[in-house]
């Protein structure tokens, strides 16, 4: 019996590149303009901001809690940014990483010193993060100024030898995310929160500090996710974001992060975000609307939900 | 007539049960009895129906059954008087009686409570308790709620033919003397409804109510004894088994400690909800024990030393300093280590492989800025995987699938190698079998002799004298008395569990 669940936990290891690859091929086989590079670059370049929330998202799901409020935070971002380029430059940048930050870390301290179960206390976070966003926008839709955008971000857009710079920015925060999550004791930290946060507690790890951390760097990564949109966009608005959280939380569970944390990572939610760059395009081929994809996305979700949990760290859901 | 014919259970890594006889006819009581780990409470599960044996029938009346949960086994007529008491605090009297079996009192979809209340009272006047069934079941006493548990499984009585097998599982540990003779003479009135299995280690409770006595050990029945032939001391042999050697406890190994190097020290310590202060002392190379029945405090010493609870009153050193801060993360940096009971929620984080798991406590050691040395923690683990010869295939193996025994080891070099030299050991054994207690007992010796001192909470008494230089009684968060275990000059059980209860 043992055998058994060896090889079916195996498998589910396995289990999220080979959707990757079927559906890739399937998609190819129906339209086999899918599969030229650079539409496959394209279609990478348009998740970026996707896939940098989603990386934020992991680390929380990985210690076993969740992140909410990442769409508003991103929101916040492309007004902050639009609104501070002006004066600060390139500097914006880092204004709105810092917020993210801050809210993140808010997040964090709401959860561990308060007690507040974290889906209440980012939903709330998030909740301020959104009027912040309406407050200094006024409501409405802000652009940037050409001229700034290009010598304060221009860098971040463009393409070197064909390749999108976006998805270099991408890949340079997955690589850091990747190494703060396996080679750092930070990341040891998350997984042994995760995989059992009283086994961390009688380690004598200061488990409460880890996990702001945790919460603090999801809402840095919220905020490059609405920093990379708006540059890309070229303004602001307190709804640009909108749509992003729950194809994030789909990417990182689908990618093989359970909800219960401890097992998955980074490198899953890079597959688990093409899985969903993958749906969406397959979505266009197949002409289903825009405004159906979030309820594919809340079935996939709760399929995804449903068949990796795992169950004997999760007696009773209330 | 009930009958188990040669049931077995098998866990991983441990054979909790090897092959159990036991019957009981109509209205007879027994006693069961065993140390800690003997199969007692996985054979009470079995035969209320919580787990499956692998092997072996449960006969009623000669015609076999399967219990696949215990509403199977109650429907049965097995019921099961908790121990840590099984009632929903806020549902009423009557609610928890008929909890599950509301069925027989609805009407066209309503349950019809006069009808329920009036059944809860029969149940109740079976064990003279007269109170209202309506009433919130949080607002009984001790005592009164265990009668209503036990009239909750009398209860069966009208649903199932035949006879109905209850157990109790320790049910005069919090009961007053008094409390204690009420439920005996109710229990010797209810035969005529019923045959009891009754768990206790107050032996002579057990002497005093049962008409025969199963003695378990190492999850075999090695003794039925008629109560009244039936002595203390001939019990305690049994369950003890003297096949076992002299050495077992590593006794040979024990040296002296260095009484002039004291590593910790607590001074008039009171702790949360205690009404006494708790006073010792800690020297290199010690083992001390601290004994006493379930609830009495031990644990709550050993989590204020780990800083998981902070003390109203004292003072505790460590190394002549003291202890400000009450955090586990200070507690270790000061070199203080903890083998938890709870092995696999405190001790092993499953799904962590071997070397993750032995620097979880120390990553200090093994990164700078922050940044891990891997192939320094792999060295350091496959060291310690070849000295304590942890049975794993690599130090990548994920400790969630080891045994016991070899799960304890890989706790044990987490401490030892981060250097900490003040153990404390929280059940240690609990749950292995015998040749990995024997492991733990010799690097128990081998940290004495490196110059660690450990504050030993055993699984047995025997294991306590046998490991101990220091004996210290605890009763009601007390420390009672003291014994000096010297080699051959170590107190007896006797001596120990008069001062304990």
């Amino acid at each position: 019996m043992t055998d058994r669940v060896a090889w079916t936990e195996r498998l589910r290891r396995h289990f999220p590149w080979i959707t990757l690859t079927t559906l890739v091929i399937l998609v190819g086989i129906t339209d086999f303009n899918f599969l030229r590079p650079d539409n496959l670059l394209n279609l990478a370049a348009d998740i970026v901001p996707l896939l940098i929330m989603a990386i934020g998202m992991t680390l929380v799901i990985y210690i076993g809690s969740i992140d909410l409020s990442s769409q508003s935070i991103a929101n916040m971002a492309t007004v902050l940014t639009t609104i501070a380029l002006p004066s600060f430059g390139v500097g914006s940048g880092l204004l709105v990483l810092v917020a993210g930050l801050a809210f993140g870390a808010v997040s964090g301290v709401v959860t561990t010193r308060l007690k507040v179960p974290s889906f209440i206390s980012t939903l709330a976070v998030g909740g301020i993060a959104l009027s912040v966003g309406q407050f200094a926008s006024g409501q409405q839709a802000l652009h940037m100024d050409a001229e700034m955008r290009r010598h304060a971000f221009g860098w971040m857009v463009g393409r070197t030898a064909g390749i999108p710079h976006e998805l270099i920015v991408a890949l340079l925060l997955v690589v850091a995310a990747w190494f703060i999550q396996g080679r750092m004791t930070a990341g040891r930290t998350f997984k042994a929160i995760g995989a059992g946060e009283p086994v961390a507690v009688a380690s004598g790890i200061r488990v409460e500090r880890y996990k702001i951390l945790a919460f603090a760097l999801s809402g840095m990564f919220a905020a490059i996710a609405g920093l990379v949109f708006s540059v890309k966009l070229s303004g602001g608005s307190p709804t640009l974001a909108e749509g992003f959280l729950l194809p994030a939380i789909v990417a990182v569970l689908v990618g093989g992060t359970p909800l219960t944390g401890g097992v998955g990572g980074v490198v899953n939610t890079v597959i688990g975000t093409m899985i969903v760059a993958v749906v969406r395009a397959s979505m266009l081929y197949l002409n289903i609307p825009a405004m159906g994809q979030q309820i594919f996305f809340g079935l996939v979700l709760i399929v995804a939900i449903a068949s990796t949990i795992d169950r004997s760290k999760m007696r009773i859901v209330k | 007539m009930f009958e188990l014919r040669n049931v077995e259970k098998r866990y991983p890594g441990v054979h909790v049960l090897k092959g159990i006889d036991l019957s009981i006819a109509p209205g007879e009581i027994i006693g069961l009895v065993g140390e800690n780990g003997a199969g007692k409470s996985t054979l009470m599960k079995i035969i209320y129906g919580a787990v499956q044996p692998d092997a072996g029938t449960i006969e009623i009346d000669g015609a076999p059954v399967h219990f696949r949960s215990p509403r199977d086994a109650m429907k049965m007529g097995i019921g099961m008087v908790y121990q840590e008491q099984s009632l929903i605090p806020n549902l009423s009297v009557m609610e928890n009686i008929f909890l599950g079996f509301e069925q027989q009192f609805v009407h066209l979809g309503v349950i019809r409570w006069k009808k329920m209340a009036q059944a809860a009272r029969v149940q109740l006047r079976k064990v003279k308790l007269d109170i209202d069934p309506g009433m919130i079941t949080s607002r009984l006493t001790f005592a009164q709620r265990q009668l209503v548990e036990l009239a909750k499984v009398l209860a069966l009585e009208e649903r199932v033919e035949g006879h109905l097998v209850i157990l109790l599982d320790e049910p005069t540990s919090v009961l007053s003397k008094d409390e204690i003779e009420l439920l005996f003479s109710l229990v010797r009135e209810l035969r005529r409804r019923a045959s009891f299995i009754f768990v206790s280690h107050r032996l002579d409770e057990i002497i005093a109510l049962s008409d025969r006595i199963y003695v378990l050990k190492d999850g075999l029945v090695v003794d039925v004894i008629p109560a009244r032939e039936a002595r203390v001391e001939t019990i305690q042999k049994k369950m003890v088994g003297r096949d076992i050697a002299l050495e077992y406890y590593r006794e040979n190994r024990q040296e002296p400690y260095d009484a002039d190097k004291v590593l910790l020290e607590l001074d008039h310590v009171v702790l949360p909800g205690r009404q006494h202060d708790v006073s010792l002392t800690l020297h290199a190379g010690e083992v001390l024990a601290l004994v006493g029945v379930e609830g009495a405090g031990r644990e709550g010493i050993l989590r204020a030393i780990f800083g998981l609870k902070k003390p109203d009153k004292g003072t505790i050193r460590i190394r002549g300093e003291a202890m400000r801060t009450f955090s586990a993360s200070h507690s270790v940096a000061q070199g203080v280590g903890y083998i938890p009971r709870e092995r696999k929620i405190e001790g092993i984080a499953s799904g962590m492989n071997v070397y993750e798991n032995m620097t979880l406590s120390q990553m200090g050691h093994y990164s700078r800025g922050g940044v891990l040395d891997i192939p320094a923690e792999r060295a350091l683990a496959r060291d310690w995987i070849r000295r304590l010869s942890i049975k794993v295939p690599s130090e990548e193996s994920d400790c969630g699938n080891l045994s016991g025994g070899n799960q304890q080891k890989v706790v044990l070099a987490k401490w030892r190698s981060g250097g900490s030299d003040i153990i404390l050991l929280d059940h240690p054994t609990r749950g292995l079998d015998i040749g990995a207690k024997e492991d733990v007992y010799d690097m128990v010796r081998d940290m004495c002799a490196d110059g660690v001192g450990v504050i030993l909470v055993a699984d047995t008494l025997e294991e306590a004298i046998g490991l101990s230089h220091t004996i210290a009684v605890i009763k009601d968060g007390e420390i009672k008395t003291w014994f000096t275990c010297q080699l051959g000059a170590k107190p007896s059980l006797y001596d120990l569990i008069h001062h304990m209860v």
